[in-house]
């Protein structure tokens, strides 16, 4: 008998491997820091969860914030359940963070409180104005870059996710760390407020470079906390355990 | 010594001819006391061609002022305000509209290449646009006040001394005007320090009237020349009585 997991709502992620590990899906409204190195497949992940989202007819957007969005669709892995009909339709949105601040006269280095406030109010209209159920901002590290003191990133991270969770939004804040970094956000500040943390990583074994993601916390259910080895593949990304007796390569 | 006129008959006399080419003047004054009249008397004048720096007026009110006191109107007016509001304020209003009522998709996706420009630093506009001018010029830039608003003291500073040495290097004549009381007084001293000749425009209450003044503060070399003119604005323009 499957484990009881509470009575929230579930936002399926359409990512098989990720659907089983979270016993359904992320509880809905809930604001996921999806963390890791470069290269460790955030990106790829996040999108994934976005289309899957739009297939099945909920409204999804991507804010990219380090990458110009039209670049970061050449380069998108040649899904087969992905049809650009989907962004025709404005089943999935891309909107890139930089014309947003371009619009709000935010070009200083430094954002104040009260441009928090209302770059976070901004967010918002456009998630109600688009019906927006599914988001993602990739990353949320260069927003903090702006914002400087754990203070501000604290303030930000709060506020994007109550505003997104009362708009009922489910969303992914991908954040970027060191690779040798034991942390599990830049500044520290990111992964202590956010409902949830998924990493992923890379390790290497036997001369070969894995993808490796881990649920380390999930409000409102229960998940595995096993590693979890990750391959990006035209089908979608694809999960398996980590056999813990194989790095002897015995 | 080559003299050239400032436009001002009676002040010409008295300064036995004009003030030397290659002057950089100084027109000090309060609000109201005519220092933009001033300007276009002395843009009116002079063989050479004219470039008319205004952060105040639009173009029609600078050549309306003109046309009415029988003035030449073949100069040629640089509208930094007019720039400004373009490339700043009318920028800043919509900011504060996006601000208020936050942005919609069509919103971002108006967004061209062009509305990402960078704001335009209209200082470094000012002293480009002077060193492309032919000497000999005329250049009148109303007012000061404007960049000492915008930009750092120093480096307004920095402009007017590069605009000074082209003016000085090429027999030119520059004429900036800048409002009496409002700046730091230290910039006050460098700016007064960096000019040729200065004219103070003054008025005391008389009874019911103005009594008004040229003062003469500073003639670069010729200290004798200093002194108050009393004068009068009238359809000729500024003439001393």
């Amino acid at each position: 008998m499957p484990p009881r997991t509470g009575d929230r709502d579930r936002c399926v992620t359409g990512i098989d491997g990720l659907d089983t590990i979270l016993y359904g899906g992320i509880p809905r409204d809930n604001t996921v820091l999806l963390t890791g190195s470069c290269g460790t497949g955030k990106t790829s992940l996040a999108l994934e969860y976005l289309i899957h989202g739009a297939v099945s007819g909920e409204n999804s957007l991507f804010i990219s914030v380090t990458e110009n969005s039209e670049k970061l669709l050449m380069n998108i892995i040649p899904y087969k359940f992905f049809d650009r009909e989907l962004i025709k339709s404005g089943r999935l949105v891309f909107v890139d963070m930089p014309a947003m601040y371009e619009r709000l006269g935010m070009t200083k280095a430094e954002l104040s409180m009260e441009e928090i406030d209302l770059l976070v109010a901004a967010i918002g209209s456009l998630v109600k104005e688009l019906g927006i159920r599914r988001m993602v901002m990739d990353s949320i590290t260069s927003v903090c870059y702006k914002l400087k003191t754990p203070e501000k990133i604290r303030d930000f991270i709060l506020k994007l996710s109550k505003t997104l969770s009362d708009l009922n939004c489910t969303s992914i804040l991908v954040s970027e760390v060191a690779a040798q970094s034991s942390a599990y956000s830049t500044f520290g500040v990111e992964e202590a407020i956010s409902d949830g943390i998924v990493l992923m990583a890379n390790m290497e074994r036997r001369g070969d470079l894995l993808r490796t993601l881990q649920v380390i916390k999930m409000r409102g259910t229960m998940h595995s906390r096993a590693k979890y080895v990750l391959d990006l593949t035209p089908v979608g990304v694809l999960l398996v355990p980590l056999l813990k007796g194989g790095s002897a390569g015995t | 010594m080559k003299l050239t006129s400032m436009g001002v008959p009676a002040l010409d006399d008295h300064l036995g001819g004009g003030v030397q080419k290659g002057s950089t003047v100084l027109v000090v004054g309060g609000p109201g006391s005519g220092t933009e009249f001033f300007a276009k008397q002395f843009a009116s004048t002079g063989q050479e061609p004219v470039t008319y720096f205004t952060s105040t007026e639009r173009d029609e009110d600078v050549l309306a002022v003109m046309r009415e006191h029988g003035w030449r109107t073949d100069i040629n007016i640089v509208n930094i305000g007019t720039k400004y509001y373009e490339g700043v304020l009318a920028k800043k209003l919509e900011i504060s509209r996006f601000r208020q009522e936050g942005i919609t998709l069509e919103d971002i996706r108006r967004i061209r290449e062009k509305d990402a420009h960078r704001e335009e630093n209209f200082l470094t506009f000012l002293a480009y646009e002077i060193s492309k001018l032919t000497p000999p010029f005329r250049v009148v830039i109303n007012s000061l006040d404007f960049f000492l608003e915008n930009y750092d003291s120093a480096e307004v500073l920095m402009a007017m001394r590069t605009i000074k040495a082209h003016t000085q290097h090429s027999e030119s004549l520059t004429l900036m005007t800048v409002l009496k009381g409002v700046h730091a007084s230290r910039i006050q001293s460098s700016i007064e320090d960096l000019a040729d000749v200065i004219f103070e425009l003054d008025r005391e209450k008389v009874g019911h009237e103005f009594k008004k003044y040229i003062v003469v503060q500073k003639v670069r070399n010729r200290p004798g020349l200093v002194g108050i003119l009393p004068c009068a604005f009238d359809q000729s323009g500024i003439r001393t009585c």
